[in-house]
């Protein structure tokens, strides 16, 4: 008889979501599943809405990359006033990267130490007790001390600019909602409160000597786990460079073939379509030109690394070349870098920070521009996660009749589907037996995606836990259980 | 010289009684520089940061414990709790993390106040606006009381 083995809720991400993998009779992996259960539905709710609310009722999708979606909002909003990115405002568009950038970082951060770091510092086989931010803290207080603030960096950026650390508001209709001050500007410069964009910039190599050195220690686990070939997707700027707010498309293959040449955000709908799968209510969504077969990308920190042509900062480019002279392929395809690849762009973020920060123009009152009315209005930036899409449709009144989200996390489907096979085959196929490490391993594979499957804040009590083995004749031999389940 | 205190309200108002740390917390906010007023979601790992910058720490917070008077006031000690997720602490572990991280152990309290409604809007129903009303009563005596005695033993001196 088949067994099923179900690892529900998926821990250290953002949401809830669900793993069953089915088991032959003779314990051989016959598929995998990575189901993302929650329904939100805010592309339909949003619908007869003023467009001027979208901004501020959107970010509520999340408590973790609010501002991702203020911004994607808001870029899609500003079209529906007639203002293309280029007609914004030098200030509020500084002013909009400078709260992106705060906001990569301080989401960024928080994986890397709140999410990851407990399977790098103790390892995938560690006790479940110890598989987590609290342990961390209790026996690397250094490294936890940094960790909470380069957070809590990120997040002031967000204060100041936003008025709140989650869901504030900044962006209106064509531009920034208010200016920033001297005292603002001193407060992240000077050190005395917190400690300055520098010593951000000084922790942040720190943190990527670190993980290097897990590199260097273990090469073949982080090379091999959960590499499978993909497509990758992410923004670029006219040069190919690395852009987190505003450029244009790129994807290529797993081999650095061009399958997206640098098209214009606007145009996203020409060349990506997504299917549905009776499993899950997260989308898959794909290239139309290369198919739904082939065509689905990853997208986020290491998928970014891949397709751009260099970082427009000089600290993260040296890292950028370091990462692929050590990886030794153009393009990388292993999982588990996603953590490199993400350290990397908290140091990028923190550069733009430092230079935003001695930027005279992002004082300017120069804030909001005035264009034509237009009905329909598409955003697209890099959110922490990867590439971010708000698309919005109006009436002749300005009420929103169509809205359609492609959320980062979607574009990571498959891949995520595919880093749960690659565990089952590698892992448990075959093994009789269940054990903690195994499914963390699972989890692992996941977790490097950062994927954020729903807003966390928004789910009721306390999550339950079931783990069930079924032996071939469909008893249950082994089982785990938590939290009343 | 003022004693560093903070008044920490934990909740979200858009859950009906889920707002009464919110509702308690923002009403002492801009009144008195005695304290500094926070608001969270929940108690995550940053806020042990937070609190070990203060001398006295009151954490207010919605319960779906129903007491007969209306609320529970406690004193906080730390300790370590192993919890399904660490997405949001318990008030003990923020206290335990201060101490671990940080070497500060505040005086921190809990004043846990009866909800009965937890849907998806705003506003406080009549019960917990009671409940409110009746821990408001209670910490403000209590704090007077506190400052008192603290005159006191000022003028003492």
């Amino acid at each position: 008889m088949k067994k099923k083995i179900t690892i529900d809720p998926v821990t250290r991400v953002e949401g809830h979501g669900r793993v069953t993998i089915h088991l032959d009779a003779h314990g051989k992996v016959e598929d995998t599943f990575f189901h993302i259960v929650e329904f939100r539905g805010f592309e339909r709710f949003i619908q007869g809405h003023p467009y001027w609310e979208a901004p501020v009722l959107v970010q509520r999708l999340c408590g973790i990359c609010p501002v991702s979606h203020h911004l994607a909002a808001a870029k899609a909003i500003d079209q529906l006033v007639g203002i293309d990115p280029a007609a914004l405002s030098p200030a509020a568009s500084k002013l909009r990267r400078l709260l992106h950038y705060g906001q990569i970082f301080q989401s960024h951060a928080l994986h890397f130490f709140y999410l990851a770091s407990p399977d790098l510092l103790f390892g995938m086989d560690a006790p479940a007790a110890k598989r987590n931010v609290l342990a961390v803290a209790i026996e690397n207080k250094d490294l936890a001390r940094k960790g909470i603030l380069m957070r809590k960096f990120g997040q002031e950026i967000i204060h100041a600019i936003a008025g709140k650390r989650i869901h504030g508001v900044a962006a209106v209709p064509g531009g920034m909602y208010k200016t920033f001050t001297p005292e603002e500007r001193a407060y992240f410069l000077d050190g005395k409160d917190i400690p300055n964009i520098q010593t951000m910039i000084t922790w942040t190599q720190e943190v990527l000597t670190l993980l290097r050195g897990y590199h260097e220690k273990d090469r073949n686990l982080f090379d091999t786990f959960a590499r499978f070939p993909s497509g990758h997707l992410g923004m670029v700027d006219d040069r190919g460079n690395l852009e987190l707010y505003h450029g244009r498309l790129r994807a290529i293959d797993s081999t650095g073939n061009i399958t997206l040449p640098d098209v214009p955000t606007d145009d996203y709908q020409q060349y990506f379509s997504e299917a549905v799968e009776r499993w899950s209510y997260m989308k898959f969504p794909y290239l139309k030109a290369v198919g739904r077969e082939r065509g689905w990308n990853r997208v986020g920190p290491l998928a970014r690394l891949n397709v751009c042509t260099a970082i427009p900062t000089p600290l993260a480019e040296q890292e950028r070349q370091a990462f692929f002279a050590f990886s030794g392929q153009p393009v990388n395809n292993s999982t588990l870098y996603s953590h490199w690849a993400r350290l990397i762009e908290m140091l990028h973020c923190a550069e733009m920070i430092q230079d935003l920060l001695h930027d005279e123009e992002m004082m300017s009152t120069d804030l909001v521009r005035e264009g034509t009315p237009r009905l329909e209005g598409i955003g697209i930036i890099e959110a922490p996660r990867g590439t971010l899409t708000h698309h919005y449709q109006v009436d002749e009144r300005g009420m929103i009749t169509r809205c359609n989200l492609i959320v980062s996390t979607t574009h990571n489907n498959e891949a995520m589907n595919r880093a749960v096979r690659w565990v089952a085959d590698q892992v448990i196929s075959e093994q009789g037996t269940l054990t903690d490490g195994m499914l963390n391993q699972v989890e692992v594979a996941i977790r490097a995606y950062d994927p954020c499957l729903s807003c966390a804040t928004q789910a009721l009590g306390q999550m339950p836990l079931r783990v069930e083995l079924w032996n071939h004749q469909g008893k249950v031999i082994d089982e785990r259980r938590k939290n009343g389940y | 010289m003022a004693t560093r205190q903070l008044l920490l309200g934990i909740g979200n108002s858009g859950r009906a009684d889920d707002g009464l740390g919110w509702a308690f917390a923002e009403a002492f906010s801009g009144q008195t520089d005695l304290f500094a007023v926070e608001l969270r979601y929940q108690l995550q790992i940053e806020d042990a940061l937070l609190i070990s910058t203060y001398q006295r720490v009151v954490i207010v917070d919605a319960s779906v414990t129903v007491y007969d008077q209306g609320y529970s006031w406690s004193r906080c000690q730390p300790r370590r709790t192993d919890a399904f997720t660490t997405h949001q602490l318990a008030p003990a572990t923020v206290v335990y993390l201060a101490q671990e991280l940080y070497q500060c152990t505040p005086e921190v309290y809990v004043l846990a106040i009866s909800g009965v409604d937890w849907e998806l809007r705003t506003g406080l129903s009549p019960t917990a606006e009671r409940n409110l009303a009746k821990a408001r009563a209670f910490f403000g005596e209590k704090w007077e009381g506190d400052r008192n005695r603290k005159s006191e033993v000022g003028s003492r001196k």
